[in-house]
This record gives structure tokens, C-alpha cells and sequence, in this order.
């Protein structure tokens, strides 16, 4: 047996064994318990990928504005968007990095639930080389595949589209919306790919699989509720904390260039804004407008 | 911005892909597809195995020649990929009807039970005369466990938790027994009583006749090894690492001994010893009326495929595939041969030779005298 399965495979095929035992033999609800197990201890880092996330969106139109000031200068805006990022605390490589991390706990508890199932006469005997020498573990065997109405070593149709729907709604909320066309065009294929992705996957993969990915999205979609609220699904709804604040359209005059580039929203409020927060409409310290420095586009300077 | 979205976008694409690889390229999962183990039976000179292609084979064992059935006929496979526990040659690349259960011979007459849920009677002088087959047009569940053919009547253990017999040569259905789980384990005729155990941890004790229930042993663990009946005595191996003797009229518990892991395999016994094999890698030698362990072989890995006995010799095969020889007089075990293959499927043995049929489509021939392997028979069609 090799690192990866006497450390990591093996204890978790027991744990998920145990754990069908003591929840009545119920193997689907074995697999939502330890997923949530698993989740709530990656939470830090889901935590740490979701704020990270959250960061990259106020700096958006941060962003935009340098991508149009030095749009003839690659390396110029390379080097302004370092500098943006590292001031305020984002670290662009953060977000894939968590992801990165999770991916092998994720594949674990995959091969786990599998392992686990048995689902072939092969799959049973290879099984046996994995449970430790505890009589409830030797009892317990072969896990019952029935769960509700399904047999989780089976697909279902139902818990695959829930695969597709759940990821696409995760999506959804920590996606924001967009003016640049071809990033809302990047982002919505996006929103899409990923989750027929998952739900095809799902229709040729046992539904204890599926059920396993539906309660990783739920509980992706209740920390991203949590952190930002719905997120990217109230498209052109301002911040809930910002409601009740009195708004202003405020006009760049003469250098406006169209609309939808120097418009914006300033937020008049009585105790003025937070210094560490990164509201994309906080006038205050980071909006400025095109063809002029930043001191000049601070409506409150 | 457009570039940290692009590579945001790159980067999940790459997780996306890398994620499908993983799932994919851990072949649906070590064992997470059926791939078949079907063991051989000799009967007037020919070998009768089913093999990885999903066909019934028949070797002639005097001069090679080799005679195959059609394809079994596979059940609609529910994963876009072939991929879900029921379809068939997930990691193989095929859509082949598995087959776990060894052929057996009655008459002119062969029968095999396949992993689509099918059984199927073929005349012995030609593969291509389908005798019957039942259900003739839908399907049961999977057929792991093998068949018996007893009194006339043909019986076999269902993955749907029932046992079927029926007329041998009609194939017409005659009685049905419902157990509390699968049944992947061979039933064993003895007298005018069947014995079969299944997945809800018991040994049934049915009568041939009508499947009318005379007794049942709870176990602590499922049952899958077939059982073995001597003198009055059923043995039988459970997934709570105990290997039972019950009594074969009442049920009633005689002794138990416990090893380190699941006794899968059907034990076997040699004047007065029971030989063993588990998932533990051992081979345990206890004493037929109490008990009692005389001896113990290691044997490096899992003993999940039957034993034969040949001679003052019992052979074992250890799923890497090394084949051992234990004198039953003195119980000195030798190693025979290491054909470093996946072996879990029953060995045959005929005029000295065992057969073996490793994962693959070939079938493995070793000299029980010398230990050498020749030269290995291919069961593609």
C-alpha cells in the first residue's frame, strides 16, 4: 500500500464505513455527513478563496481604468496591476492555489466513496485490503447501496442535473457581473462549462459520487451566502450594506468618453467610508477619472 | 483585468480537465468495474470456461483447439462512458457480458450464468445450439455466484437476494427463495438440502425440492464463500473473519475460528483438515472436529480464488498470481510458480495440470510436479 492510500485512502474509507454504521447503515447519509465533515475542515481555506475572490471583484473597476490607461502599455499595466494588487492585499494566484490545494482531498474522498461502495465483486475484494482490524468495520460490510430511491452505484438523472444546477447556482453568486463584453462573454461561458461539465460527468458516474458534489456545492453556495449574499445572481443591485444610502449621479464632463466608461455612483454617507474596505463605488480613495491623475478624479478633494 | 479573468478562466479549465483526467485515469476506480473471474470445469476431455470476451469457451484439452458460443447478450448500460458499476468493460475498452460463475457440465448440456442476469444452457457438441436461456427477454439481476446442477435441477443465488432452481433441461423455473440481501456465493447440494449464504449475514439451509426454508445460522459478517458440507458438518467463510462449522441438520454452531481478514473462498477438506484460504494472505490448516489451528501458510497476499485438490496435494493461488502446492501429509508448502497476474477466479486441475484463468483472456496452464508453466492458451475468439 502506498503513501497516499495508507494515509490518506484507508483512514477515510473507515471513517466512512463507521460512519454508515452508526447513521443506521445509510450510506448516502454517510457521504453528505463526511463531506460536510471535510468541507468544515477546509473551510479556512474555502473562506480564504472566497474573500480572495471577493477582493478581485471591488478591484474590478479599478482594474478597468488601468487596462485604459495603459492599454498601449503592456508592461506599464503589468506592473500598475502588481502594484494595485499588492496594496491592496490581493494575491491573484490565491484563488486557483486554494483550489489547487483542495483538488487532491477532494479526488481522496472521491475514490473513498468508490472504494467504499464496491460496487463490483472486484471492487468488494479490493476493499478488504483497506479496512482496519475493527470488528464494526468487518460488520458492517457490504455497505447498502440504497439510498432514498436510488441506488448510488448507479448514475441518476436527477441527482446529475442537481450536480449541473447546484454548481452552476455556486457559480452564479461568486461571479460578478461584468460591463466589459467579452469578460461577461469569458465569464458566462464559464458559469456554463463548468457545470455541464459535472452534470455530464455525473450521468455515467455512481449517483454516491453525485450526491457528493451536490452537498460540496450546497455547502459552497451557504459560505458564499454567508461572505457576499447572493452575489453575481442580483446583477445590477447595489451592495445590501449600501442600502438606504443616499446616491448621486455624478458626470465626468468634458472627458467622458462614453457613458458606461466614466459614470458613476458616489455614495454620500454621514460617517464616510471604511478605510479597509474595498467597495468598488467608494469614491474616496480609488476612483479617479481617465486622462486625469488620481488626485484630480477624488470628487472629494 | 482581461488577463487575470483569461487566466482565471485558463486556470479552471486546467482544474476542470485535470479533474476529468483524475476520475477517468483512476480507471473508474480500481475495481469499481466488473471485470470477471469465471473458473474452468473439465468434463470428457474438454475445458469449459467463460471468458473476459463474454463467451462460453471450450477447449479441447487434447490438442488446443478451442470452440466459443456467441457473445452473451449484454443488458442496456445505464453510464454515457460504460463506466457504471452494472455496465460491463469499464477499463477494458469493451461492452462484454462479465462472467464470475465456472460452467458446469450435466448431460449434454452446459450451463453459465452471466453478470447480465442471464442464464444460459448450451448442447456440449456445439456452442452455437442455444439449449434455453432464462429470463428468455428481459434480465435479472447479476449473476456472481456459480451454479449447481443437482437432481435434475439447475440452482443458483441472484444478486437480487434470491434462489432460483430450475428443470435442468427445460429451463422452466420450478421454486424461488427470497434472502435478505444479494447472494454472490455458489450454493452447495448436499442430500436433499441446498446450502447458500448471503449478503444479510445468514446460511439458508433450504430443502431442493420446493426452496422451503429448514434452517438458518446468523453469522456477524456477509456470507460469499460457498459452503462446504463433510460428515455432517457445513464450513463456511464470513466477512467477520470467522470460518464457521455448523451442524448440516440443525444448524447449530460447532465451532468458529477467526482470522485477520474475510474468508471469501470455499475451504477444503483433507483427511480430517480443513484448508482454508483468506484475505489475509494465509492459509489456515484447523483441525475438522474442533477447530483447532494445526498450521498456517503464508502465502503474501489475498487467497480469494479456490483451491484443488490434486493427488496428497491441495494448490493454492494468491491473487499476485504465485501458485502454491501444500502436501496434505506433511503439509510442507511449495511454490509452484509465479505467473504475476491478478488471479481471484477458481482453479481446475486435469492429468496433472492446473488451469488458471488470470484477469485477461488467456488461460494459464502449471505442472503440478515441476512447477512449470506452460505455455499459456488464448481465449480471444
Amino acid at each position: 500500500m502506498n503513501i497516499w492510500n495508507l494515509i490518506i485512502q484507508q483512514p477515510l474509507i473507515n471513517i466512512m464505513i463507521v460512519m454508515s454504521h452508526y447513521l443506521g447503515g445509510n450510506f448516502g447519509v454517510a457521504i453528505i455527513f463526511l463531506t460536510v465533515i471535510i468541507n468544515l475542515i477546509l473551510y479556512p481555506l474555502t473562506m480564504s478563496q472566497i474573500k480572495s475572490s471577493r477582493k478581485m471583484q471591488d478591484l474590478q473597476p479599478k482594474l478597468a481604468e488601468l487596462q485604459k490607461k495603459f492599454a498601449k502599455d503592456k508592461q506599464k499595466l503589468a506592473q500598475e496591476q502588481m502594484k494595485l494588487y499588492k496594496e491592496s492585499g490581493v494575491k491573484p494566484a490565491g484563488c486557483a492555489l486554494t483550489m489547487i490545494i483542495q483538488m487532491p482531498v477532494w479526488i481522496a474522498l472521491y475514490q473513498a466513496i468508490m472504494l467504499a461502495l464496491a460496487a463490483a465483486p472486484e471492487g468488494l475484494l479490493n476493499l478488504a485490503r483497506y479496512l482496519y482490524p475493527w470488528h464494526v468495520v468487518y460488520s458492517a460490510l457490504p455497505l447498502s447501496r440504497d439510498f432514498i430511491t436510488m441506488d448510488l452505484a448507479q448514475p441518476n438523472m436527477i441527482l446529475a442535473l442537481l450536480v449541473g444546477a447546484s454548481m452552476w447556482l455556486q457559480q452564479k453568486m461568486s461571479t460578478p457581473p461584468s460591463s466589459d463584453p467579452r469578460q461577461a462573454q469569458q465569464a458566462t461561458m464559464m458559469l456554463w462549462m463548468m457545470p455541464m461539465l459535472f452534470a455530464f460527468m455525473a450521468l455515467s458516474f455512481p449517483s454516491g459520487l453525485s450526491l457528493y458534489w451536490v452537498t460540496s456545492s450546497v455547502f459552497r453556495i451557504v459560505l458564499q451566502y454567508r461572505t457576499t449574499g447572493w452575489g453575481g445572481l442580483r446583477k445590477q443591485a447595489p451592495p445590501a450594506a449600501d442600502e438606504g444610502k443616499k446616491r448621486l449621479k455624478f458626470d465626468a464632463g468634458q472627458d467622458k468618453k462614453s457613458a458606461g466608461e466614466t459614470s458613476a455612483d458616489v455614495i454620500v454617507t454621514d460617517s464616510g467610508p471604511s478605510k479597509k474596505t474595498m467597495n468598488p463605488y467608494k469614491p474616496a480613495k480609488f476612483r479617479f477619472l481617465p486622462g486625469k491623475n488620481k488626485d484630480q478624479g477624488n470628487p472629494k478633494k | 483585468m482581461k488577463l487575470n479573468k483569461t487566466k482565471i478562466g485558463l486556470i479552471a479549465i486546467l482544474v476542470a480537465i485535470i479533474l476529468a483526467i483524475g476520475l477517468f485515469g483512476s480507471g473508474c476506480v480500481s475495481g469499481m468495474a466488473p471485470i470477471g473471474w469465471s473458473g474452468g470445469t473439465v468434463a470428457n476431455d474438454i475445458l469449459y470456461v467463460g471468458s473476459n470476451e463474454g463467451r462460453l469457451v471450450a477447449l479441447n484439452l487434447a490438442d488446443d483447439s478451442r470452440q466459443w458460443s456467441d457473445k452473451l447478450k449484454v443488458a442496456a448500460q445505464t453510464g454515457l462512458f460504460g463506466c457504471s458499476a452494472s455496465s460491463f468493460g469499464c477499463g477494458t475498452g469493451t461492452s462484454n457480458v462479465v462472467i464470475y460463475g465456472t460452467p458446469v457440465v450435466s448431460g449434454d448440456l452446459v450451463y453459465i450464468a452471466g453478470y447480465n442476469g442471464k442464464i444460459y444452457a448450451y448442447k456440449t457438441e456445439n456452442l452455437n445450439t442455444q439449449r434455453w436461456v432464462y429470463p428468455r427477454d428481459s434480465y435479472l439481476e447479476p449473476f456472481v455466484g456459480g451454479l449447481v446442477i443437482a437432481q435434475g435441477k439447475l440452482f443458483i443465488g441472484c444478486s437480487d437476494g434470491k434462489v432460483y432452481s430450475f428443470d435442468a433441461v427445460t429451463g422452466d423455473k420450478i421454486a424461488e427463495f427470497k434472502t435478505g440481501d444479494k447472494i454472490w456465493g455458489t450454493p452447495t447440494v448436499d442430500g436433499d438440502t441446498l446450502y447458500i449464504g448471503s449478503f444479510d449475514k445468514k446460511l439458508y439451509a433450504l430443502s431442493t425440492d420446493t426452496l422451503k426454508l429448514k434452517w438458518e445460522y446468523a453469522a456477524e459478517g456477509s456470507i460469499i464463500s460457498t459452503p462446504l458440507v463433510n460428515e455432517g458438518i457445513v464450513y463456511f467463510g464470513s466477512f467477520d473473519r470467522n470460518l464457521y462449522a455448523v451442524g448440516a441438520a440443525d444448524g447449530s454452531l460447532k465451532w468458529k475460528f477467526m482470522a485477520k481478514s474475510w474468508f471469501w473462498a470455499q475451504p477444503q477438506i483433507v483427511d480430517g483438515t480443513v484448508y482454508a484460504g483468506c484475505l489475509d494472505g494465509f492459509v489456515y490448516a484447523l483441525k475438522a472436529g474442533t477447530g483447532e489451528k494445526i498450521a498456517d501458510f503464508n502465502l503474501g497476499s489475498a487467497v480469494s480464488s479456490q483451491p484443488v485438490i490434486v493427488n496428497n496435494y491441495i494448490v493454492f493461488a494468491s491473487s499476485k498470481g504465485i501458485i502454491y502446492k501444500i502436501d496434505t501429509g506433511t503439509r510442507q508448502i511449495t511454490q509452484l510458480a509465479d505467473l504475476k497476474m491478478n488471479v481471484d477466479g477458481p482453479l481446475a486441475a486435469y492429468q496433472g495440470i492446473i488451469y488458471i484463468h488470470p484477469q485477461g483472456l488467456i488461460l494459464q496452464r502449471v505442472n503440478i510436479d515441476t512447477g512449470a508453466v506452460l505455455p499459456d492458451i488464448s481465449l480471444q475468439s
